[in-house]
């Protein structure tokens, strides 16, 4: 006999000799249990799902809505910063720069007819 | 198939009756396979419960009842896999050393008695068990299921849903490692 059909003896007498388990009185009542255990659980995790997903859809409504609501001008009332002060004297500047030499182009060319 | 179509179909529409004649009808069959696929008697009905719930809650995805019994032998077979890489990760698994096993099958032969006594059948499953330690618990699975359970190359494809030519292959190779480890055995004269 060679190995090959000595191991497919092996295997015949192993399932002879696995022994043959007998259900417990109790197969059935635990059995049941634990389908309604499942199922309780299975309940939970539904209504805790369903849940979660309209609270997402109501913050998805709310992030869409305000994106498409003018945004909010806080610098109109807002005190202005320290760049805006800068622009203004700038400006300022400017304003006075131009003005001197303006009155003293001017000056001359109004003075030559009296002459 | 141990119970009528009719009856698979009032289960499935949701009739608990049904339902617990189907489990009365498989329950011995499934815990006889569930034992003999994770070796450990004393977790084989709670195995066995928790085939059962997966039937119950996946009833409904059942194309036909013609399916039926593959289906349960898939839900068997998935439920004794977690099982075991559950018994894994606790380190619970038994890792039998074959060389000890190879003294235990000694001593036994040595003794003379080989027919009908629980001590010779103890041994046996502890010398296979330690000869299925060189396959993985995937293969471990397939081959109890095709020499042991006896099932058809037919059977485990529609079981396992790959080409009838992938599990030969993988059967072949399967037994290849555990034939190489019983001829070993048998060469150190433990046979």
């Amino acid at each position: 006999m060679n190995g090959e059909s000595k191991l497919d003896q092996l295997f015949q007498t192993y399932r002879a000799a696995c022994p043959d388990v007998e259900p417990s009185s109790n197969f059935m009542p635990r059995l049941w249990q634990r389908i309604e255990s499942r199922h309780s659980f299975g309940f939970v995790f539904q209504n805790l799902a369903r849940t979660t997903v309209t609270v997402c859809a109501a913050v998805c409504l709310l992030l869409v809505f305000l994106n498409f609501v003018p945004p909010f001008r806080a610098g109109a009332v807002q005190t202005p910063n320290y760049t805006d002060v800068l622009m203004a004297e700038h400006n300022a500047e400017n304003t006075d720069y131009t003005e001197a030499i303006h009155g003293a182009i001017e000056e001359p060319v109004s003075a030559s007819p009296s002459r | 198939m141990l119970v009528e179509q009719e009856l698979i179909e009032k289960a499935r529409g949701g009739d608990g009756g049904a339902f617990n004649e189907m489990v009365l009808a498989y329950r011995k069959r499934i815990m006889g396979t569930i034992s003999r696929l994770i070796g450990r008697p004393e977790d084989v009905e709670d195995v066995a419960q928790e085939v059962f719930v997966r039937l119950y809650y996946s009833l409904d995805q059942l194309r036909t009842p013609e399916v039926f019994e593959p289906w349960l032998y898939r839900l068997t077979v998935n439920a004794s896999y977690d099982y075991l890489r559950r018994a894994r990760r606790r380190n619970e698994s038994r890792m039998a050393d074959l060389s000890e096993q190879q003294v235990v099958m000694a001593d036994f032969l040595a003794s003379g008695r080989r027919d009908g006594d629980e001590r010779h059948k103890s041994q046996v499953r502890e010398f296979v068990d330690a000869l299925f330690q060189h396959v993985s618990e995937e293969d471990r699975l397939l081959l109890t299921l095709k020499e042991v359970e006896g099932l058809s190359l037919k059977e485990l494809e529609k079981i396992y849903r790959v080409k009838e030519n992938a599990i030969k292959v993988r059967l072949f190779r399967a037994r290849q490692r555990v034939l190489k480890a019983f001829n070993r055995a048998a060469a150190d004269g433990n046979l």
